[in-house]
C-alpha cells in the first residue's frame, strides 16, 4: 500500500503526463495506464530492495524519463493518421472545390446535401469519440454561423441592431463552447477547424459583397477556377496535416498553404483587396491557427 | 587536469552516442526477439534487456512503451490487457505473423551486418 503523500508524488507525475499527451481520449487512458502499471512494478520492487516507499518512488520517476520527451514520442505514434483519415479529412474541402468547379454553387440542391452531410458527419463524429478527420468539416459546420452573423448587416436599421443584440451573443457562445472542446482534445485541431474562415472572407471581399448579385455571380463565374484552386489547395493542406507526425511540422503544414492562398484571392481580386487589407487577412490567418496555442494554455492554467 | 577531464568527458560522451545510436537502430529488433519467445509486459520486457544484457543496455524506462506501441501500430505485435493471478492488470505484448516475418528479416540483416563487421575489424591470420 502506497502512502498519500507519495501517492501524490506519483499522481503529479501521472497529471503532468496527462496533460503532456495529446492523444485520443480513449488511447491516452490506456496508455497511462500502462505507464502506471510500470511505474507501480519498478516502486514495488526497489521498495523490497531496501529503499524506502519515498525513494523508491523517486527512483522509479526518474528512471522512468522526462514526462516531455515520453509524451512527444507517444504523440509521434499516434499523430500519423492513415490515408484513409487523411482522405476523410479532406473532403469538405474538396466537395466545396468540386461546388465551384462545376458551377454547381447556385444549386439549392446540392446546397442542401451539403448542408445535410457537414451536419450528420459533424454530429456522428461529435458523439464518436471527436476522431482527428472530424475537425475540417466542424470548420464547415460553423461557417453558416458566421456568414449569418455577415448577412446581418444587410438588415434595414431597426432590425439589424435587434438581431445583433440576439444573435452575437448566440453565434460567440456556439463559436467559443465548440473551440474549446475542440482545444481541450488539442489546439491544432481547433487551427484546423478554423482554417478556412480567413479564405472565406477573404474570397467575400474579393468578389464584393457591397455589390449586386449579378455582378457577384459574374465574378464569381470568372473565378470559379482559383475559388476551386484556393480549397483544393485547403485539402491537400489537411491530408499532409494529417500525415505527419510532427507538430511544428503540423502548424507549418497549415499556415504556408494558408497565405499561398491568400496570394492567389489577393491576385483575383483585381485591386478590390488593398494590401492592408490582405495584410489585416495574413494576421487573422496566423491568429486563428495559433491562438487556440495561447487558448489552450490559459485553459491548463485555470484548470490548475 | 581540466583539459584531461574535458578530453576524457568528451570520449565518454562520443561513445554514449555511439552506443545510443547503434541500439536505436536496433530496438525493433530487440523488442520483437524478446516478446518472440514469451509474451510480455513492459517492465517484464526491461527486466529480460537487463538480465540478457548484464545491464548493458540502459534507457529511460517510458520511452520503451512509445516504441512498443509503434510496433503495435506497424501491425508487428498486438497488445492486450491481462488479470494476474493477485488480481492486477499488465499489457502483455505478444508477436504477430507480420512481427515473425520482419524479425526473420532483421535477424539476417543484422547477421550478414555483424560478420561483414567482424570480418573487417578482427585481425586475420593471412
Amino acid at each position: 500500500m502506497i502512502k498519500q503523500p507519495m501517492l501524490t508524488r506519483l499522481t503529479c507525475y501521472l497529471d503532468s503526463l496527462r496533460t503532456c499527451l495529446r492523444l485520443d481520449s480513449k488511447i491516452k487512458k490506456d496508455v497511462l495506464k500502462e505507464l502506471y502499471t510500470h511505474l507501480e512494478d519498478k516502486s514495488q520492487e526497489l521498495k523490497e530492495s531496501g529503499l524506502s516507499e519515498e525513494e523508491a518512488i523517486e527512483t522509479a520517476v526518474k528512471h522512468f524519463g522526462s514526462v516531455q520527451s515520453i509524451a512527444r514520442q507517444t504523440y509521434e505514434v499516434y499523430s500519423s493518421g492513415t490515408w484513409r483519415q487523411a482522405f476523410f479529412a479532406a473532403l469538405p474541402h474538396l466537395i466545396i472545390a468540386l461546388l465551384f468547379a462545376l458551377r454547381a454553387w447556385q444549386s439549392i440542391f446540392w446546397l442542401t446535401i451539403i448542408l445535410l452531410t457537414v451536419i450528420s458527419v459533424v454530429l456522428y463524429g461529435w458523439w464518436h469519440g471527436k476522431p482527428v478527420w472530424l475537425f475540417p468539416w466542424l470548420g464547415y459546420y460553423l461557417i453558416p454561423v458566421i456568414v449569418t452573423g455577415i448577412l446581418l448587416v444587410y438588415l434595414p436599421g431597426g432590425w439589424f441592431w435587434l438581431a445583433v443584440l440576439v444573435y452575437l451573443p448566440l453565434a460567440l457562445f456556439v463559436l467559443i463552447s465548440v473551440t474549446k472542446q475542440t482545444i481541450t482534445q488539442d489546439w491544432l485541431y481547433a487551427s484546423v477547424m478554423l482554417l478556412p474562415i480567413p479564405i472565406i472572407l477573404g474570397w467575400a471581399l474579393a468578389l464584393g459583397m457591397s455589390k449586386d448579385f449579378l455582378s457577384i455571380e459574374r465574378q464569381l463565374h470568372e473565378t470559379k477556377g482559383l475559388v476551386a484552386l484556393s480549397f483544393l489547395i485547403l485539402a491537400i493542406t489537411v491530408a499532409i496535416f494529417i500525415r505527419v507526425k510532427q507538430r511544428w511540422l503540423k502548424a507549418g503544414a497549415l499556415l504556408t498553404p494558408e497565405l499561398l492562398v491568400l496570394v492567389i484571392v489577393a491576385v483575383a481580386s483585381r485591386g478590390a483587396i488593398s494590401f492592408w487589407l490582405w495584410l489585416g487577412l495574413v494576421i487573422l490567418s496566423i491568429f486563428l491557427i495559433f491562438s487556440p496555442a495561447w487558448l489552450e494554455r490559459r485553459l491548463t492554467q485555470n484548470h490548475q | 587536469m581540466l583539459d584531461q577531464c574535458r578530453v576524457v568527458i568528451e570520449k565518454e560522451v562520443t561513445k554514449m552516442n555511439y552506443e545510443r545510436e547503434l541500439l536505436k537502430g536496433n530496438t525493433d529488433a530487440l523488442l520483437l526477439c524478446l516478446i518472440s519467445h514469451t509474451p510480455m509486459y513492459g517492465y517484464h520486457i526491461i527486466k529480460e534487456i537487463e538480465r540478457k544484457s548484464n545491464g548493458y543496455f540502459q534507457f529511460k524506462e517510458g520511452t520503451l512503451y512509445p516504441a512498443l506501441h509503434r510496433l503495435e501500430r506497424a501491425g508487428l505485435v498486438r497488445g492486450e490487457w491481462q488479470v494476474l493471478p493477485n488480481g492486477q492488470e499488465r499489457r502483455y505484448y505478444f508477436i504477430t505473423e507480420k512481427g515473425k516475418q520482419v524479425l526473420a528479416e532483421r535477424l539476417t540483416t543484422w547477421q550478414n551486418f555483424s560478420s561483414a563487421v567482424n570480418s573487417i575489424i578482427k585481425p586475420t591470420s593471412a
